[in-house]
C-alpha cells in the first residue's frame, strides 16, 4: 500500500467533510444530538403511576394505609372507587395502571396479627408500569405493616426493641439511585457512534453516483489505500464525538465516570475502526446513497439497538441471535462503555472485549478489501 | 523495422445482461496516432473505452496496452494511461488546484515535479487564474479542460477520451482540440470518441462503430472516398417539397437534410445538376442555390450507417 496514495485520499476526504457546512455540523453533532433525544425519550424513569383504591374496610387503619402507599411521588392516588365495576372501568380506559382492593377484615386481621387480606390488580398491557406499581405497593405495604406492628406491640407494652419484625434491606450496587439513565447512556453511546459508519457508506455511494469512482478506478490507486483512506477521517470524526459525548453525559446528565478517560478514548478508537469497517463493506456493495442509508439502518442501527444488550439482555436471546450479537461491535463496546463509566474497570477486565473489537475490525476491513474490485458493473 | 502497436485488441467483446455492447473488436493503434472512434449513440464507444481503461471485465477476446495484457495486468497499464469519462467526474467541492494535486499524489508524480507540471498544465488549459475556484463553479468547457489536465498530470503514453467535447460550446471545443493536437504532436497516443464529424476529420485514423462492431476503419480521407457518387448541395424555398421531388429522380442515390439544406448524392454531379434544376422548376419550387460540393465525413458517415441499416 502506498502511503502517498493513502494520505491523498485521507486529505481529500477531510476536505469533503469540512467543505459542506451542513454536513460538517451533522457529522460533528448528530451523534450528540441523537443521544440527547434518545436519553430523554427512552429512559424509563417511572413516576406518578396512577392507582385507584377500593376500600371495603373503611377504618382509620385502612385510610392511613392508603395514605402511606401514595405518599411518595412514584404512585399517584387517582380515585377512591366504590365498586369493582368502577375499578374495571378505570383500568379499561387507561386512567389507572393498578388498583388495590382492601377487604372488609383488613384492620381486624392486621390487629390480630393474622395476615392482611388485600388484592392488587395491575394493567398487564403496560407491563413496565404495572410491574413498577406492584413493586412499590409491595414494599410500601411492608413498611406499613412493620410500623403498625411496632405500634401494636408498644400498645401491648412489649418492648419493640426485643423483636425485629421484618428487616428487609435491598441494595443495588453501582447505580444506587436506580436511575435508568445511568445504565442507558453509556449503552446508547455505542449506538450513536455508529453514525460515522453511515457516513462512510454514503461517501462511497456518492463517489459512484457522481462518476468520481469511475475516475478513481482508472487510476493506479491501491484498493487498501482507497478504503483505508476513506475510513481514517471518519474514525477521527468519531473520536471527536467520543470526547464530546462523555463530557455531555457527565455535565448534563450527571452520570458518573469512574474509569480512565484515556482508556475510553483508546477503546473507542478500536470500536470506531470496526464499526466503520461495516460501513465500508456496505459501501463496497452499494451503488446509491439511498440504498446506503436504508441498509445502514438495517445493518448498523437496528441491530445496534436491539441486539447489543443495551435494552435486552443478550443472555436471554436465542443462541443464533446471540451469535449475531457477538459479531456486532456495539455488543462489546456497550460492555466497555458501561464498564468504564459505571463500574470504572480497567483494561485488565476489558481486554477480551477490546480484542474482539479489533478482530471484528480486521475481519470487516479484510472482507471489504477482498470484495472491492476496481471494475464497473 | 516495424513499430509495434501501443494498443492492440483481438476479438475484444463485452456482454451485458441482454446485449453484446462490444462485439469482437480487433484494432491496432500505433504509438503517436490520434485515433477517432465515431458512431451513433449506443454503438458501444463508451464500453470500448471503459474496457481499454480496465474498468470493465472482458467477456471474450483480449487486448494489450503499452505492452501489458489488459485482462491479467490492468494495474500495470493504469499508470501509463489517462482516462477521461464522458461525464464530469472530478470532485466538484474541491478547487481546480486541489483536484490536480489529488491526482498528482494518486499517480505518485515525483514531488519535485508536481509544481512545474501543475503550472504548465494549468497554463496549457487556460485555468491558471481559476486555480482556487471550486470545480463546481467552472463552466462546462473549463471542467473538461480541468479533467484533461488531471489525466495528463502523470504524463501518460496513452489518452483514452470519451466524448470530451460533448456539451461544450464551439469555442471551447476548438480550444480543446488545439490542446489535443499539441499533445498529438508531442507523440502522445490518443484514442478519442466523438459524435462530431468535423472532429473525426482531425484524426489520423477513424473507426466507425455500429452495433458494437467496427464497420470501417481508415483515414478520414479514405472514409470520405467510400461515399458512393458525388455530392450536390441544394437550397430550395420549400425543402420538404424539394426533398420529395429530388428523391424520386433517376441517378439520385441518397438525400440527407441539414436543416433546410439538402445534400444529394448522385452518380454524376455534372449530369444531374441540370436535371434537378429542371424538375424543381417544373414543380414550381423556387431555387436559391444548387452546386456540386465535396463530401465531408458527415455525409460519408450517414451514408455508411444508412447502408448498414438497409
Amino acid at each position: 500500500m502506498s502511503f502517498r496514495q493513502l494520505m491523498a485520499v485521507v486529505n481529500k476526504e477531510f476536505r469533503h467533510i469540512v467543505r459542506d457546512r451542513s454536513n460538517l455540523f451533522l457529522v460533528l453533532f448528530a451523534p450528540t444530538l441523537v443521544l440527547m433525544i434518545m436519553a430523554y425519550t427512552l429512559t424509563v424513569d417511572l413516576q406518578h403511576i396512577p392507582i385507584a383504591v377500593l376500600d371495603y374496610d373503611h377504618s382509620p387503619i385502612s385510610r392511613s394505609f392508603v395514605q402511606q402507599i401514595t405518599a411518595g411521588s412514584d404512585l399517584d392516588y387517582y380515585a377512591l372507587a366504590s365498586s369493582m365495576e368502577e375499578i374495571e372501568d378505570m383500568l379499561m380506559h387507561g386512567e389507572i395502571k393498578a388498583a388495590i382492593i382492601i377487604s372488609p377484615s383488613f384492620s381486624q386481621n392486621l390487629l390480630a396479627l393474622r395476615g392482611i387480606p388485600m388484592q392488587i390488580i395491575i394493567d398487564g398491557t403496560e407491563p413496565e408500569s404495572g410491574a413498577f406499581a406492584l413493586d412499590h405497593i409491595g414494599w410500601r405495604t411492608e413498611e406499613f405493616i412493620n410500623d403498625a406492628l411496632v405500634d401494636q406491640f408498644t400498645a401491648m407494652n412489649i418492648s419493640s426493641e426485643s423483636l425485629q419484625p421484618i428487616d428487609l434491606r435491598v441494595r443495588t450496587w453501582y447505580n444506587p439511585s436506580l436511575k435508568p439513565r445511568v445504565d442507558l447512556i453509556p449503552g446508547l453511546i455505542s449506538m450513536v457512534l455508529g453514525f460515522p459508519a453511515l457516513s462512510v457508506a454514503l461517501t462511497l455511494a456518492h463517489e459512484r453516483e457522481h462518476g468520481t469512482m469511475e475516475q478513481l478506478m482508472a487510476t493506479p490507486v491501491g484498493r487498501a489505500a482507497l478504503l483505508l483512506g476513506k475510513m481514517i477521517p471518519y474514525v477521527i470524526v468519531g473520536l471527536i464525538n467520543a470526547i464530546l459525548i462523555p463530557v455531555l453525559a457527565i455535565i448534563w446528565f450527571q452520570i458518573p465516570f469512574n474509569g480512565s478517560f484515556l482508556l475510553f478514548f483508546f477503546l473507542s478508537a478500536i470500536f470506531l475502526f470496526s464499526i466503520v469497517g461495516i460501513g465500508i463493506i456496505l459501501g463496497v456493495f452499494i451503488r446509491t446513497q439511498a440504498a446506503a442509508l436504508a441498509l445502514s439502518f438495517l445493518v448498523i442501527f437496528f441491530p445496534g439497538f436491539f441486539l447489543t444488550g443495551i435494552f435486552f439482555p443478550i443472555a436471554a436471546m436465542p443462541e443464533l441471535v446471540r451469535l449475531e450479537a457477538m459479531a456486532l461491535p456495539g455488543t462489546h463496546y456497550a460492555t466497555i462503555t458501561r464498564g468504564v463509566f459505571i463500574t470504572g474497570v480497567g483494561l485488565d477486565v476489558l481486554w477480551p472485549y477490546a480484542v474482539m473489537l479489533a478482530g471484528l475490525g480486521a475481519v470487516f476491513f479484510g472482507l471489504a478489501a477482498l470484495f472491492f474490485r476496481k471494475k464497473l458493473d | 523495422m516495424t513499430i509495434s502497436p501501443i494498443i492492440e485488441s483481438i476479438g475484444l467483446t463485452r456482454d451485458f445482461k441482454n446485449t453484446r455492447a462490444v462485439d469482437s473488436i480487433s484494432v491496432s493503434i500505433l504509438p503517436g496516432e490520434l485515433f477517432g472512434l465515431v458512431g451513433p449513440d449506443g454503438a458501444g464507444k463508451t464500453t470500448t473505452l471503459r474496457l481499454l481503461a480496465g474498468l470493465l471485465d472482458i467477456s471474450e477476446g483480449s487486448a494489450r496496452l503499452a505492452g501489458f495484457d489488459l485482462g491479467s495486468q490492468p494495474e500495470m497499464i493504469k499508470p501509463k494511461i489517462g482516462y477521461m469519462a464522458q461525464d464530469f467526474s472530478l470532485y466538484a467541492d474541491l478547487s481546480v488546484h486541489e483536484n490536480l494535486s489529488f491526482f498528482a499524489e494518486i499517480y505518485q508524480v515525483p514531488p519535485a515535479e508536481i509544481r512545474s507540471r501543475s503550472e504548465r498544465l494549468l497554463a496549457f488549459a487556460g485555468l491558471t487564474e481559476f486555480q482556487d475556484r471550486r470545480a463546481a463553479h467552472l463552466s462546462g468547457g473549463m471542467q473538461k479542460k480541468l479533467s484533461l489536465a488531471c489525466t495528463l498530470i502523470h504524463q501518460p503514453q496513452i489518452l483514452l477520451l470519451d466524448e470530451p467535447t460533448t456539451g461544450v460550446d464551439p469555442i471551447s471545443r476548438r480550444e480543446f482540440w488545439n490542446i489535443l493536437t499539441e499533445l498529438h504532436l508531442d507523440g502522445t497516443t490518443i484514442l478519442v470518441s466523438t459524435p462530431y464529424m468535423d472532429e473525426a476529420d482531425r484524426c489520423s485514423r477513424v473507426a466507425l462503430m455500429y452495433q458494437g462492431q467496427i464497420v470501417e476503419c481508415d483515414t478520414p480521407a479514405r472514409i470520405r472516398g467510400k461515399i458512393r457518387g458525388e455530392m450536390v448541395a441544394l437550397y430550395a424555398d420549400d425543402w420538404h417539397q424539394a426533398h420529395r421531388v429530388v428523391a424520386g429522380l433517376p441517378g439520385v442515390l441518397e438525400v440527407q437534410n441539414y436543416g433546410e439544406l439538402l445534400h444529394i448524392l448522385v452518380d454524376s454531379a455534372d449530369r444531374r445538376i441540370p436535371e434537378i434544376e429542371a424538375s424543381l422548376a417544373s414543380q414550381g419550387i423556387g431555387l436559391r442555390g444548387l452546386r456540386a460540393a465535396p463530401a465531408r465525413m458527415e455525409e460519408a458517415f450517414i451514408s455508411l450507417i444508412r447502408r448498414l441499416e438497409a
